[in-house]
């Protein structure tokens, strides 16, 4: 079966129910739903293929840091669909606010297990409006479902928990994935929302939706992504790092076979995420084995930002790092060796953003009298990790 | 304090343009967030999810205005 025969079932089944509240408050029937993909029309959800019968595109910068577009196969997507479906329970009651990026893999990915199962999609404009998110979440039903990124999570937690706590008992389950998610925030969530499940993911664009663990189960394993789901395998690799298989993988990157063949090795994909599996055949992820830094859920590759960075006038070395913050995480910090030069850093801040995406523009920008730099004259990158 | 407050999230977010009057526009959500935890912090205030309006972030006076009513 394809996505179209799904969505065909569900619009000859229930034609008028809702299948998707777009932001502006559009609703789309199944039948209309139906109607526009079998006619290639548009639909406010990405159609990065040729048609709904086709393989899809998305960008990623990935497991290699490089930005890139991953093809994933209309197979892929079904095998990702139904190993949401299979561990996280959706059904035709549910109804799943995507507030995150539908570009990006963590919302995108919730579009195809809702409406294979007849669910519907609520889609909002991020969570820049917060109040949005909530008024969605007053959608009369007590089978709401979201993905939420743990830097909205914190958010959430900092500055709307009690409201939040107000759904426990409409919201069914929340996912979340693309970064990882704090001890305390997992065992806050478990305190606001008792009855919900809350499933912390382990997935990329490359290797697909591959471990879910529900850590409102009384444990709260830190740092836990739980077993492999349903088409899918994990294991550790001799060198510590986390390789997938099963139906969920990419087809590989468009027009870059070579680029492919170093990360996709006889059905495999080979990740530079490092991990364990527990005694209850769980994954763990414990960081990465390269130097890409994790910007709540997008791969940055200091070299790219760098090498932007030293096309500014003025900079004659700089080192891009990760940088704590309280409620993003890890932000990107830029430390510059000027040569007695003072730079305006929202200046370097908007040169970097001419050509970089906003998320690979650092936050913070520190002069200092050197780089440190190894022996043999490459950025000493381990120095600067805490 | 309105001074103050564009040093302090001058500091954080310097891709925007504080002096902007459309910038509810150009914040994004992790931008707000930015800003309601640096300003709760800094003031010790109670910041909401109710706060979060076109209106309170319309542009740096109205923030100022939403941190002076708060204290």
């Amino acid at each position: 079966m394809t996505i179209l025969d799904y969505i065909h079932r569900n619009a000859l089944a229930v034609p008028h129910k809702p299948a998707i509240i777009a932001q502006d408050g559009t609703v789309i029937t199944y039948a209309d739903v139906y109607q526009r993909m079998r006619d290639c029309d548009s639909l406010p959800i990405p159609l990065l293929g040729e048609s709904w019968e086709s393989d899809f595109h998305l960008r990623t910068t990935g497991t290699t840091g490089k930005s890139k577009t991953v093809v994933i196969s209309q197979q892929a997507v079904i095998a990702n669909s139904q190993n949401l479906i299979h561990a996280h329970g959706y059904s035709s009651n549910t109804v799943f606010v995507v507030a995150g990026a539908l570009d990006h893999l963590g919302g995108w990915s919730k579009i195809f297990p809702t409406l294979m199962t007849g669910g519907t999609l609520i889609l909002l404009d991020g969570m820049k409006d917060v109040n949005a998110f909530f008024r969605a979440m007053d959608y009369d039903s007590t089978h709401l479902a979201t993905f939420l990124v743990p830097a909205s999570i914190r958010m959430l937690l900092q500055f709307s928990a009690d409201r939040l706590a107000s759904y426990s008992h409409k919201i069914e389950f929340l996912e979340t994935g693309a970064a990882p998610i704090s001890h305390t925030d997992m065992l806050r969530l478990c305190q606001l929302l008792p009855r919900t499940r809350l499933y912390n993911t382990y997935a990329s664009t490359e290797t697909g939706i591959v471990c879910s663990y529900n850590f409102n189960d009384g444990r709260t394993k830190p740092g836990c992504c739980g077993p492999a789901l349903l088409n899918s395998q994990v294991f550790i690799t001799e060198s510590g790092t986390i390789a997938c298989k099963g139906s969920t993988l990419m087809s590989g990157y468009l027009d870059e076979p070579e680029l492919t063949a170093t990360v996709l090795k006889d059905g495999c994909i080979h990740t530079a995420d490092s991990g364990y599996i527990d005694e209850d055949g769980m994954l763990h992820v414990l960081g990465r084995n390269d130097d890409v830094i994790n910007i709540g859920g997008y791969k940055v590759d200091p070299v790219e930002v760098e090498n932007r960075a030293l096309a500014f006038p003025g900079i004659q070395d700089c080192i891009c790092i990760a940088d704590q913050h309280p409620v993003l995480g890890d932000t990107l910090k830029l430390l510059v060796r000027t040569g007695g030069d003072k730079i305006d850093k929202k200046e370097i801040a908007r040169f970097m953003a001419q050509t970089l995406e906003p998320y690979k523009v650092p936050t913070r920008y520190e002069y200092v009298e050197i780089i440190n730099r190894t022996s043999n004259g490459k950025l000493d990158r381990k120095s600067y990790r805490k | 304090m309105r001074e103050e407050i564009i040093g302090l999230l001058d500091d954080l977010l310097p891709l925007v343009d504080l002096e902007s009057d459309f910038l509810f526009g150009e914040l994004s959500s992790l931008d707000i967030t930015t800003i309601m935890m640096v300003l709760s912090e800094h003031y010790n205030i109670t910041l909401s999810h109710e706060d979060v309006t076109p209106r309170n972030f319309r542009n740096i006076d109205s923030i100022v205005e939403m941190v002076q009513n708060k204290r």
